[in-house]
C-alpha cells in the first residue's frame, strides 16, 4: 500500500517549541498512567461490563462520558484550527457538533436506551431481522473508528510534539514517531481496561481536558490583555483588529458546502456508535434524556470557548509568526496546534503550555477509547459471536475484542503516519459515513414500524456507495501519488467528502422507504419491538425491548427480574 | 450507582387533579404493543403529546441552526452588520446563538417530557 510510504518530510507546525520538557512530559506521563490505573481498577471480564458498563452509569456521570468521549482532538484542537483557518466556515463545525445532540435527544435518546442491546450494529442485526445488516453495520462501524481515529493520532502526534520533542524512532520523522508512542500507549490502556474501565476514565478525561482548554483560554485572554472574566463573549472586541478573513461570510467555502457540512455532522451525531452507546450503559430512559442534556451542556461548556480561543491565536500568530491568510499563511499543522501553539506564544510558563498540550491528549485518548470500544464490539460481539461463532465463550469474545482493538490501532496508526487533512476534517468523513449510512437506519427503525429488512439492506447498500464516491474522488488522491488532485472537481463541488451526508441521507430515506413499500412487511413480532421501544412504560434497568417483547407482552413490565 | 439528579422529586407520585388522571386512566388501558408507531400518524394519545412536543422542539432547532447562515446568504449586508459587543451579527448568531439555543431547547424538552411522565402517571422506579 502506497500510503505506507511517507510522501512529506514529516508534518511540523511552524512556530511550535519542538523539544523535549521535562516538566510538561512528567505531567503527561503521570495522566497516562492515572489512565492505566483507573483503567486496572475497573478492568472486566465479562462481556456485559466490556461493552455496556453493567448499564450502571448515572446522569451526571454519563453526560461528562459522553463530553468526554464526544470532545476529541478534533473538538479541543481541530475546531479552533478550522475557525483560525477558515474563519465563518469553520462556526459549521462548532454548530453541526452541538446542535445534533437535540436531535439526538427528542428522537433516538430513550428509544434506544428502551432497546437496550449492546452495540450498534445489534440494533440493526435485531431490528432488521438479518445478519448481513449486522455484518455491513459492524463493518460500517470498525470503519468509522478507523478513519475518525486517525484525526485522533494525527492530533497527538502533533501536540506530542510540543513536549517530547523529536524522539526519531525507528528512522520516522518526529511527528511520526510522536504517532506510533502515543497510539501504542493508547492501544495498550483499552485493550486492558474495557468499557467499565473507559467509562470511569472519561469522566476524569472530561475534567481534565476542559479544566485544561477553560485554564489555557482564561490565561490566554488574560495574558494579552485580551479577556477578564469571559472571553466567551469578550472576543467579540477583537473583530475589528483580526483580518476581514475571520468573520466575512462565504469567503473560504461556498454557502452549500456550509450547509452539507453543517447538516452531516448534525445526522453524523445521530448514527455514531460510539456516540449511541452511551445510550446503552444508563439505568433507565430518563437517564438516557437527561444525560443527553447534561453531555450537551458540558460539551457546549468548551464549543463556546473554541472560537474564542481561535480568535486569540489567529491574532498572537498574526503578531508573531506572519500572516494567517494568503501566500505562505498558516499551514494546516501549525492551525491543529493553535491551541497549544497560542499559550506558547503568550510567554506561558512551559508547565502551563504543557497543560494546554496535556488537555488535547486526555480527549483524544477518550474518545478513541470510546471509538475503539465500539469498533471492536462490532467485529467481537456482531460479526464473531452472532455470525462467525454462535457458541463463543465469553472469554473468546474478550479475546476478540482486545485483538480487534490491536488491530484498530495498528492501522490506525499506519493511516495517521502521512494523514490526508486536517484533523477535523479527517474526523467530519467519519461523521459522513455514519449520517449516510446508520442515521437513517436508526432514525427509520425507531420511527417507522414497516421499515423491513430489503429496505434496510437497500438503504445502507446506497449509503455506503454515496459516501465511497466522494472519498475516491476526493480524499483518496492525496495517498496515491500518481494521481495528484481531486478526480472530478464538479462532483467535489456537489458531493464533497467532508458533507456527502446533504445528498446522502435524503437519497438513503427514499430508498429504504420505497423498498420497504414495494417488499413484504416485518413480522409482528418486530413491530412489537419497535412499539416496545416508544411505550412509555418503564423497563427495568436490565431488560432489553427484545425481553419484554418475547415475556410479558409489555403489559405490565414492573416488577419482572432483571 | 446513586442518581444524582436533581430533578428526581418525589413528585411524581402525587394524585394528579380531575383533567390529568382521565390521560393516566386512558394511558393504562392502552396496550402500547398493539399500536402502530409512525412518525407521521401518532396512534396514542401519549404519541400524539409527545409528537407534538418533537416536532415544536424540532421547527425551532432547525430555524436556530440553519436560519442565520441562510439569512447571511440572502442578505449578506444586514447579517454582517456589527452588534453591541463587537461581534458581526451572522458571528454571533451562529458561534454562540446555535449551540446555546440547542442547549436551552434540550433542557425545555426534557423538562416538558418529564411532564409528560407526570401527567399519564407514569413513573420510572429507576434504581429499583
Amino acid at each position: 500500500m502506497s500510503l505506507l510510504l511517507p510522501m512529506q518530510s514529516g508534518l511540523l507546525p511552524e512556530g511550535l517549541n519542538v523539544s523535549f520538557k521535562l516538566i510538561p512530559a512528567i505531567l503527561v506521563l503521570a495522566m497516562l498512567a492515572l489512565f492505566l490505573v483507573i483503567g486496572f481498577v475497573f478492568k472486566v471480564a465479562d462481556t456485559e461490563g466490556m461493552w455496556v458498563a453493567g448499564r450502571s452509569i448515572g446522569n451526571v456521570e454519563n453526560g461528562m462520558a459522553i463530553g468526554a468521549n464526544w470532545m476529541s482532538a478534533a473538538s479541543y484542537l481541530g475546531m479552533a484550527a478550522l475557525i483560525a483557518l477558515s474563519g465563518f466556515y469553520g462556526l459549521a463545525f462548532v454548530v453541526g457538533w452541538s446542535t445534533g445532540y437535540f436531535i439526538l435527544l427528542i428522537f433516538m435518546a430513550a428509544q434506544m436506551r428502551r432497546f437496550g442491546k449492546y452495540t450498534a450494529p445489534d440494533f440493526v442485526g435485531d431490528r432488521y431481522n438479518s445478519d448481513t445488516a449486522r455484518a455491513i453495520a459492524a463493518v460500517t462501524t470498525f470503519l468509522i473508528g478507523f478513519v475518525y481515529a486517525i484525526g485522533q493520532a494525527r492530533g497527538m502526534g502533533l501536540v506530542g510534539l510540543y513536549i517530547f520533542g523529536d524522539l526519531g524512532i525507528l528512522g520516522l520523522t518526529g511527528y511520526q514517531s510522536m504517532v506510533v508512542f502515543m497510539m501504542a500507549i493508547t492501544v495498550g490502556y483499552l485493550s486492558i481496561s474495557g468499557m467499565m474501565g473507559a467509562t470511569k476514565n472519561m469522566a476524569v478525561q472530561y475534567v481534565i481536558l476542559i479544566v485544561a482548554f477553560l485554564a489555557g483560554l482564561y490565561v490566554v485572554g488574560y495574558a494579552n490583555g485580551y479577556s477578564t472574566v469571559l472571553p466567551h463573549i469578550e472576543y467579540g472586541e477583537m473583530f475589528s483588529v483580526l483580518s476581514s478573513e475571520f468573520s466575512e461570510p462565504f469567503v473560504h467555502q461556498s454557502y452549500y458546502l456550509w450547509i452539507a457540512t453543517a447538516f452531516s455532522l448534525v445526522v453524523g451525531t445521530c448514527g455514531l456508535p460510539h456516540v449511541l452507546v452511551r445510550f446503552y450503559t444508563v439505568d433507565s430512559e430518563r437517564t438516557a434524556r437527561w444525560s443527553t442534556v447534561w453531555g450537551l451542556g458540558f460539551i457546549c461548556l468548551l464549543y463556546l470557548s473554541s472560537p474564542a480561543f481561535a480568535a486569540f491565536g489567529t491574532d498572537l500568530y498574526a503578531n508573531q509568526i506572519g500572516d494567517v491568510y494568503g501566500d505562505p499563511g498558516m499551514t494546516s499543522a501549525a492551525g491543529d496546534v493553535i491551541v497549544v501553539l497560542a499559550a506558547q506564544l503568550s510567554n506561558l510558563p512551559t508547565w502551563f503550555v504543557g497543560l494546554v498540550a496535556a488537555g488535547g491528549i486526555a480527549a483524544a485518548i477518550a474518545t478513541i477509547a470510546g471509538l475503539f470500544i465500539a469498533g471492536s464490539s462490532a467485529i467481537s460481539h456482531d460479526i464473531y459471536a452472532n455470525i462467525i461463532n454462535p457458541d463463543a465463550t465469553q472469554r473468546q469474545q474478550v479475546l476478540v475484542g482486545r485483538l480487534s482493538i490491536v488491530a484498530l490501532g495498528v492501522i490506525t496508526t499506519l493511516a495517521a503516519l502521512n494523514p490526508a487533512a486536517p484533523i477535523a476534517a479527517l474526523v467530519s468523513y467519519a461523521f459522513s459515513l455514519a449520517g449516510a449510512v446508520l442515521f437513517p437506519m436508526f432514525f427509520l427503525g425507531l420511527w417507522w414500524e414497516n421499515t423491513n429488512r430489503q429496505g434496510a439492506l437497500a438503504g445502507m447498500t446506497t449509503g455506503l456507495i454515496i459516501w465511497i464516491i466522494p472519498m475516491i474522488n476526493e480524499v483518496l488522491p492525496t495517498y496515491v501519488s500518481s494521481l495528484d488532485s481531486t478526480i472530478s472537481p464538479t462532483l467535489a463541488q456537489w458531493v464533497p467528502a467532508i458533507g456527502s451526508a446533504l445528498v446522502a441521507v435524503p437519497v438513503v430515506f427514499i430508498v429504504t422507504i420505497a423498498v420497504s413499500l414495494a417488499t413484504e412487511e416485518p413480522d409482528m413480532e418486530t413491530k412489537r419491538l419497535v412499539r416496545q421501544c416508544h411505550s412509555p412504560e418503564p423497563m427495568d434497568r436490565m431488560e432489553s425491548a427484545e425481553e419484554v417483547v418475547s415475556t410479558d407482552g409489555g403489559e405490565d413490565v414492573q416488577g419482572g427480574d432483571a | 450507582m446513586t442518581e444524582n439528579d436533581r430533578h428526581d422529586s418525589d413528585g411524581e407520585r402525587t394524585a394528579p387533579d380531575g383533567g390529568t388522571a382521565t390521560a393516566a386512566q386512558r394511558h393504562r388501558e392502552t396496550n402500547y404493543l398493539e399500536e402502530e408507531v409512525n412518525l407521521l400518524k401518532p396512534s396514542t394519545e401519549f404519541m400524539r403529546d409527545h409528537l407534538r412536543l418533537i416536532w415544536t422542539g424540532f421547527i425551532i432547532w432547525a430555524v436556530l441552526v440553519f436560519g442565520p447562515v441562510t439569512a447571511t446568504a440572502l442578505a449578506p449586508d444586514t447579517m454582517t452588520m456589527t452588534i453591541p459587543g463587537g461581534f458581526p451579527l451572522h458571528y454571533f448568531l451562529v458561534a454562540i446563538g446555535a449551540p446555546a439555543g440547542a442547549l436551552i431547547l434540550s433542557v425545555w424538552y426534557a423538562r416538558r417530557r418529564d411532564a409528560l411522565d407526570e401527567k399519564y402517571g407514569i413513573s420510572h422506579g429507576g434504581d429499583a
